[in-house]
């Protein structure tokens, strides 16, 4: 990278004007490693931000592929990605090439399951959260806090969104906030409580500022677990305190990383599709998860299963919690899909 | 849990084979045929009992011609590539389960010529068929005794004394028959038979083995270590050991031998029976609901134990999916690793629902299976 004083050929003298950055912090940012987890809304603010400040090195993890339904608030997707199905890794480094070709960007279509996780944050100084669900979150702090390496957690939903900066060693981990991720049954997910696209870009724009405060290394990061309710303007801050006592950060057992995956999925032969089985069993009350799923797209039940129609493709849930997903192109997009729509658990 | 996937895997088993599998772990713990010491001995008597069963059920002489494997995958493979070579013509039927299917296209691919023939869902592989396609370079015929998909049973004995006519080996894949219908090797003409431990037999996933009727010798896929002959690098000629390289899955050959004389015990007749009683309900019952199609044998018409179905308007997996979650019955959607069978049945892409009733299945059961599938119906329309 070039020690010209406005970043290469001047690209990035606005933000070294700024006081916060300047030459240095330019420099930093340039020799930065960063991984994005998850490429939706968050995801696509965050690792465009991060790319046009300059940051050297970006690997872009989702295990999904891009559809029409995303394109209200994923910013670096366009109708032509979601007819070729691209997947949203490839068609983020795709565009964000067209933007900077002298950073580094490096693709990963994969889950961030606990098999994969510590691999997929290695050689980075930092992860920035753009997942969609609390499960992997959890998986997210277990690698990090192992790695002892630092990671800024954001996560929106409607008008709601939060972030907290989690630095390893320093102050508290997500499970110090919430020893274990709440039942997902009844969690809102943006595929039935919808979400707005500012929210998911004042999130992610701030999980880029901490992220580049953190490169940068002048400012000390926030120290707040920040919430943000934009219908209503309300903007709240509080302190969270290091439990000594967090399995994960206090008694460094990860516990998540340990975890047999989540669900089950099998291949279904002869066609598209993939059954997607949640460990534990659930007892679902299919009328009322119709009425959930109401705004996703076109859905019916009967008393045995019920049938989403969304983006062209027919997902089945049945009262067991068990769900066929047709048309995925892969068990980790049958699994997204089952996340999105039928909640994470 | 009524347990309805049997020609998947035969669920439960009995008392007898799980503490054969612990007293080999527990007592006879040493490695077969490797040692002179107690343990190793004992685990050798043990292996070589099940072996005696298993040749007693199926109708060969000698018990060392009983070779154990994996399953009946790998021994189809064993019989199919241990027989064939570069110019040999090979004949098997058009309901082959992938197990025959998948090696065949790789061996013709290897150089090896194959003529797939009509099987008919009412009697399998035709032996007048056969013996049109048969050709002076025709090394082997190969076909399932019984259909995994449909049920239908092909006419073994027929083929078997048109195979030895013509100097033919006859490979035949018992997959879905061994232990439910009777099997005499000798009197049905079989060279080389493949079966599993794990389904008709009631022993452990994990175990199987081939047949290998005398006078008929293999090349084969493996070599190594038999505990005999260790001072030639030439794998030894003798059965077991020049099919049997490695330590061998001892406890589950323990079980194996114990669930093959727990069917003898009962009678493979007896056994038969009562599945074929259990199929017939189905068959029947099945037949009679609006917007069910049975595929498989007209009524009458022999048929393992399996009975394959589709729905109008509704897709099987999705009626597996319920009929788990909703009912607790376990059976088996899907195209069942034979598309070539689905495709005879005019069952592509979807595939069917298959329900296989076993060696433990009751009235019951039978009865519970046909109120959900009935509830499932009704609230599909």
């Amino acid at each position: 990278m070039s020690g010209a004083p406005g970043g290469r050929e001047g690209r990035h003298s606005r933000q070294v004007a700024f006081s916060g950055i300047g030459p240095e912090g330019q420099r930093k940012i340039a020799e930065a490693r960063v991984a994005v987890v998850g490429l939706g809304a968050l995801g696509t603010v965050i690792a465009n931000g991060l790319a046009r400040s300059g940051v050297g090195y970006l690997r872009l993890i989702d295990r999904d592929y891009v559809e029409l339904s995303n394109l209200q608030r994923q910013l670096l997707y366009t109708e032509a990605d979601a007819r070729e199905g691209l997947p949203k890794a490839e068609a983020a480094a795709r565009r964000l090439v067209e933007v900077d070709s002298g950073i580094e960007l490096d693709p990963r279509v994969s889950d961030f399951g606990p098999d994969r996780a510590e691999e997929l944050i290695r050689d980075v100084d930092l992860v920035v959260d753009g997942t969609d669900n609390l499960e992997t979150r959890f998986i997210l702090n277990d690698a990090c806090v192992k790695a002892k390496l630092p990671w800024i957690y954001g996560g929106a939903v409607m008008d709601h969104g939060a972030t907290m900066d989690i630095i390893p060693g320093e102050g508290p981990c997500l499970r110090c906030l919430m020893p274990e991720p709440p039942e997902g049954q009844d969690l809102p997910t943006c595929a039935s409580a919808g979400v707005l696209n500012p929210i998911t870009g004042i999130i992610g724009n701030i999980e880029v500022v901490e992220a580049l405060k953190l490169i940068v290394g002048t400012e000390r990061p926030r120290k707040t677990y920040l919430a943000v309710s934009l219908w209503s303007t309300d903007f709240s801050e509080c302190e969270v305190e290091r439990d000594p006592a967090c399995p994960c950060c206090g008694q460094r057992r990860f516990e998540f990383l340990e975890r047999a995956p989540s669900h089950a999925v099998v291949s279904l032969c002869g066609r598209d599709a993939f059954q997607v089985m949640p460990q534990s069993t659930r007892d679902m009350d299919l009328a009322l998860a119709c009425q959930r799923l109401s705004a996703a797209g076109k859905v019916r039940a009967t008393s045995f299963m019920l049938t989403l129609e969304v983006d062209g493709r027919e997902l089945r849930l049945f009262r067991d919690g068990r769900a066929i997903i047709g048309g995925a192109k892969s068990r980790d997009q049958a699994l997204s899909l089952y996340t999105e729509y039928f909640g994470a658990d | 849990m009524i347990y309805l996937d049997n020609a998947a895997t035969s669920w439960p088993k009995p008392a007898e084979v799980l503490s054969a599998f612990r007293s080999a772990m527990a007592d006879a713990g040493g490695n077969p045929g490797r040692a002179g010491h107690r343990l190793s001995l004992e685990a050798s008597r043990r292996i070589e009992g099940s072996r005696r069963v298993l040749a007693r059920l199926l109708g060969l002489p000698d018990p060392t011609r009983i070779v154990f494997t994996l399953n009946t995958t790998h021994a189809l493979n064993m019989a199919l590539k241990g027989s064939l070579r570069p110019g040999d013509h090979v004949i098997c039927g058009s309901m082959e389960h992938n197990s025959v299917a998948r090696p065949l296209h790789a061996l013709e691919r290897a150089g090896i010529e194959v003529t797939r023939v009509r099987s008919s869902p009412d009697d399998g592989l035709d032996p007048d068929r056969v013996k049109e396609a048969l050709r002076v370079s025709t090394k082997a015929v190969v076909t399932c005794h019984a259909s995994n998909v449909s049920g239908t049973v092909s006419p073994v004995r027929e083929l078997g004394a048109l195979c030895r006519a013509h100097g033919v080996r006859f490979i035949v894949d018992a997959a879905q028959t061994a232990g439910s219908l009777e099997i005499d090797m000798e009197a049905m003409g079989i060279d080389l038979l493949a079966f599993p431990g794990h389904k008709g037999l009631l022993g452990p996933q994990g175990t199987g083995g081939l047949a290998v009727a005398r006078g008929i010798r293999l090349e084969t896929l493996v070599e190594g270590g038999t505990g005999t002959a260790s001072e030639s690098l030439d794998q030894p000629e003798d059965l077991p050991e020049r099919l049997e390289s490695g330590t061998p899955n001892t406890p589950g050959i323990a079980a194996l031998g114990a669930g093959a004389a727990f069917v003898l015990e009962r009678g493979i007749g007896a056994i038969g029976a009562a599945e074929a009683r259990h199929c017939a309900i189905l068959v029947d019952s099945l037949s009679a609901m609006a917007g069910i199609c049975v595929t498989g044998p007209s009524p009458g018409r022999p048929r393992a134990s399996v009975v394959s179905i589709v729905m109008n308007g509704a897709d099987c997996a999705e009626l597996a999916a319920i009929l788990d979650g909703s009912f607790g019955i376990a059976v088996r959607a899907g195209l069942h690793c034979a598309p070539a069978a689905h495709e005879e049945l005019g069952t592509l892409p979807g595939g069917a629902l298959r329900i296989s009733p076993g060696a433990f299945t009751t009235d019951g059961d039978i009865e519970a299976c046909l109120e959900a599938i009935e509830a499932i119906r009704r609230s599909f329309q």
